[in-house]
């Protein structure tokens, strides 16, 4: 039985529908993102977790319990949000014990799992500041080490690192990571950053307009995408319309240039429209021992972006994004020359609009 | 020639600025320095605080003053009370309603009290609604009229005070660690509203103490009908009053800003 079950759960606000038919078991320990567009429903799907949105239809179960309709301060469920939300008028230590002061627990053990807390995100020497006096990162650390002095069941973090800059980001949520494999706990991770979700997660739900578009892992997001919104979502693409020529081979033209691909194409038929996409890292300059997706491209131009090269070809008439490794012993290809370029199959995929 | 036409324009709008500064202070400033200047000839020949000695040593002066900073208090109590939990909610959960509580809110400044007591009197002198009938039960309708005078200024203060903190972010937080909604109150919101409360609430002591029209028709023995009866019978204590009354109110204001210099350091990036 999954540890965390969002169960056929919708949310309309009037008519509109914000989440539909949302589906989704998480185990116990798992780090789950939801990555999507502004509007997408993650941020909904997160408070109807947390009991902020009580769902219009659907279920959640948490360890086997129905906690649907439960009020927030009634589930065991620990969040985190991008503002923050530290209390004030209260000191770091009195923000961490907060829960466990409503939870009425002995004031020894409250004062020695603040202690645990606080040596956990490394900020000792500022168990007696207020929030004004601390900064953004060290603000949402407290924030973390609060939301989770209380021992839930769920840890929600709602956009944690939005409001931070880029280096303290980065760092802070491999520290998030860190502490979330350290003690275990189920985690629920909202962001609209590609990058974040790729870096953090165990799995990540890829939502657009209310819907789940494709659930899988990080690599199977990146590598596998199943939509043309999932696909251009996580990642540069190269998007082109193609034709199947023969869908037991995966046989497929674009611009008359013919592909092979591993997408089962066998649901298709000769001459159905399909949208294909390359990722520009996939491309690479045909060896002489390459035999599959072999073609020729006209190099249309290059622009050098740091530790990457990104060639921009052009295959029959779609242009095409390249993306090579810098290697500065290497020679670039001149522009307007002709060179053979290639990528597997598994490169060439066909997506579900 | 040229640095004088470019720096006369900035200083004669400096000029007009003192100037209007200058104006405006001595509008205040006359009449206050004339009535203590009043409220020191209450001896022959000699300036002194024979007014101020007499007034303190008046045998009603302290009833009225006490009788009227219970009733502040009370007032001030009854209104957080009733404001605090409804401008919160109107925040949280139903921000359509705001122009309605505004406007009922503001109602006090629309009817004027003397329309107001005549009212009350009409509807409270009869059963079932008999609360004229002693002066400690009028006193009580008394508090009540004040707390509905109050309304404009504590809730301007409280609302104001909610729109400058994160209110649905620090609620929800809270009750995702477990806080029910009194905890919420009292924990979270109460403190964070420490400044916007006791303007509100320094406000309304300001007008309760003053009060005159409602107390008197209700025939309340307060500071209002007592300042009235003075200034019919004395001629130097009544303006030892006003300039009572009036440090009594700088006083007040002087505690705002105190506070609200302190908090204001407390509450820099929390937004």
């Amino acid at each position: 039985m999954p540890y965390l079950s969002i169960s056929h759960v919708t949310k309309q606000f009037g008519d509109t529908v914000v989440v539909d038919d949302f589906n989704l078991d998480v185990e116990k320990g798992e780090f789950v993102s939801f990555l999507g567009p502004s509007g997408c429903g993650k941020t909904t799907t997160l408070r109807m977790v947390a009991g902020f949105e009580i769902p219009t239809s659907g279920k959640i179960l948490l360890d086997g319990v129905d906690i649907t309709d439960k009020a927030p301060n009634q589930r065991n469920v620990g969040m985190i949000f991008q503002s923050y939300a530290l209390f004030p008028n209260m000191t770091v230590a009195q923000n961490i014990g907060f829960g466990l002061r409503v939870r009425k627990e002995p004031e020894a053990m409250i004062k020695q799992r603040v202690d645990e807390m606080i040596s956990l995100i490394n900020l000792e020497k500022h168990a007696h500041k207020y929030p004004y006096q601390l900064s953004g990162g060290q603000q949402q650390r407290v924030s973390l080490a609060r939301a989770l002095a209380i021992h839930p069941q769920v840890l929600l973090l709602d956009e944690p690192l939005s409001a931070l800059d880029a280096k303290i980001r980065i760092s802070l949520r491999s520290e998030i990571r860190a502490i979330q494999r350290k003690l275990g706990i189920t985690a629920i991770f909202v962001t609209h950053d590609q990058e974040e979700a790729l870096s953090i997660s165990d799995r990540i739900v890829v939502m657009n307009m209310g819907e789940m578009e494709q659930v899988g892992t990080p690599f199977e997001i990146y590598n596998f995408p199943t939509t043309v919104f999932a696909a251009n979502f996580v990642g540069t693409l190269n998007n082109a319309n193609g034709e199947v020529v023969d869908p037991a081979k995966g046989l497929l033209t674009v611009d008359g240039v013919q592909f092979e691909s591993a997408t089962d194409l066998k649901s298709r038929s000769k001459g159905d429209k399909v949208k294909v996409a390359i990722r520009p890292e996939r491309f690479s300059f045909a060896a002489e021992h390459k035999k599959a997706n072999v073609v020729d491209a006209t190099i249309e131009s290059i622009t050098f972006l740091g530790s990457v090269v990104r060639i921009q070809i052009k295959i029959g008439n779609t242009k095409f994004n390249m993306d090579t490794f810098n290697n500065p012993f290497l020679e670039l290809p001149k522009i307007g020359s002709k060179e053979q370029v290639t990528c597997s199959k598994e490169a060439v995929l066909v997506l579900a609009e | 020639m040229t640095t004088t036409s470019v720096k006369s324009p900035a200083t004669r709008k400096r000029l007009v600025s003192g100037l209007i500064f200058l104006v405006i202070s001595l509008y205040f400033l006359i009449p206050l320095g004339a009535t203590f200047y009043w409220s020191l000839r209450g001896e022959k020949d000699v300036l002194g605080f024979e007014a101020y000695r007499k007034l303190f040593a008046d045998t009603n002066f302290l009833p009225a003053f006490s009788e009227s900073i219970i009733n502040a208090v009370a007032t001030i109590f009854l209104s957080l009370l009733i404001v605090v939990p409804t401008a919160y909610w109107v925040t949280l959960r139903l921000p359509k309603l705001r122009p309605i509580v505004e406007f009922i809110t503001l109602l006090p400044f629309v009817i004027p009290a003397i329309v107001l007591v005549f009212g009350i009197i009409r509807l409270y002198s009869r059963p079932p609604l008999l609360l004229t009938a002693t002066y400690d039960s009028s006193r009580v309708l008394l508090i009540c009229v004040y707390v509905a005078l109050s309304f404009p200024y504590m809730f301007r203060s409280v609302d104001n005070g909610l729109r400058a903190i994160d209110v649905r972010t620090l609620t929800e937080a809270a009750q995702s660690l477990g806080a029910n909604w009194g905890t919420i109150l009292f924990k979270v919101i109460f403190p964070n509203l420490r400044v916007a409360l006791l303007s509100g609430a320094l406000l309304t002591f300001a007008i309760v103490i003053g009060e005159l029209t409602i107390a008197l028709y209700m025939a309340q023995h307060t500071l209002g009908p007592y300042m009235a009866n003075l200034t019919r019978s004395k001629v130097y204590e009544p303006s030892a009053m006003a300039i009572v009354a009036f440090a009594i109110t700088w006083a007040a204001m002087g505690i705002i800003d105190f506070v609200a210099r302190g908090s204001s350091k407390r509450m820099v990036d929390t937004e």
